[in-house]
């Protein structure tokens, strides 16, 4: 668990599951386009992801895909938040979403 | 019973949702764990898994009441690492509008743990509010499989059908049986 906090407390990984969140399944090359990190900075931030199991590769034809994997952040939520009802802290949540895209 | 269709041509079906979870436990007890009711039954909502373990086997899993929920069929059968079946769910139009969806457990030795990853790939390109129904449920269904094989106890996880996922399907003329 320690893995999967430090690999999130860096901004750029989290922009990276952001984008992979935005669309999953994308190539190294679709990461990168309009990202203003270098090919490496990229690729050596996607390693720490997949070694905190954050983010998981497959290979698909000839194209190595990155996928956003939820699990270690769901164990989490089972570890801190369940017993907390989670019915009430996603209402929060939305109500918290609606109202904030009210003031775009 | 259904007729076989013609082969699947399974790389032309595009991933969509992969997971992967590290479980204390042996390759054996997994794949045992991934293909039987007895287990099934305590992560998966109550679902009863039947798996007739050879390529072209049948692949049915059973709501609690016994209803036939997924009524699919082995491609891929290679124990205790790599499993690929047909996941069509069997509500009327389903199929027909989504196309068809493959799942893959890959499972590989990790050190003293086991690797599983889960691979959801679709025929045709399909969206977020549909795919979201496998995204929900998967981290649960395999956090409790992981919690049943290594503390014996699976999680009391309670889940609903997405809003967005039913919306979507409706809205393409698919409803609950």
């Amino acid at each position: 668990m320690d893995a999967v906090f430090k690999a999130l407390s860096d901004a750029s990984r989290r922009a990276l599951l952001d984008r992979l969140h935005a669309r999953n399944g994308q190539t190294l090359t679709e990461l990168c386009d309009g990202l203003a990190m270098t090919r490496q900075a990229v690729t050596k931030h996607l390693a720490i992801l997949e070694a905190a199991n954050l983010v998981t590769t497959i290979r698909h034809g000839r194209e190595k895909l990155h996928f956003l994997n939820p699990v270690p952040i769901h164990q989490i939520g089972e570890r801190w938040i369940r017993k907390f009802e989670r019915a009430k802290l996603v209402a929060l949540g939305e109500l918290k979403k609606r109202l904030e895209e009210g003031d775009d | 019973m259904t007729e076989p269709g013609p082969a699947l041509d399974i790389a032309t079906f595009r991933p969509e949702t992969v997971y992967t979870i590290y479980i204390a436990a042996t390759p054996e007890k997994v794949w045992q764990a991934l293909t039987s009711a007895e287990f099934s039954r305590q992560y998966f909502f109550g679902f009863a898994i039947e798996a007739d373990l050879r390529t072209g086997g049948a692949f049915i899993v059973r709501t609690p009441d016994g209803a036939e929920h997924i009524s699919g069929e082995v491609i891929v059968c290679e124990p205790p690492h790599r499993l690929t079946i047909t996941w069509d769910v069997n509500w009327p139009g389903l199929v027909e509008a989504l196309g068809r969806t493959l799942v893959t457990y890959e499972i590989e030795q990790a050190g003293a743990a086991v690797r599983l990853t889960m691979t959801e790939a679709h025929e045709r390109p399909l969206s977020d509010d549909i795919l979201s129904g496998g995204r929900q449920g998967w981290p649960a269904i395999l956090s409790s499989l992981k919690s049943l094989l290594e503390t014996g106890k699976p999680l009391a996880v309670q889940m609903a059908p997405p809003e967005r996922m039913l919306a979507a399907l409706k809205a393409m003329g698919i409803g609950l049986s």
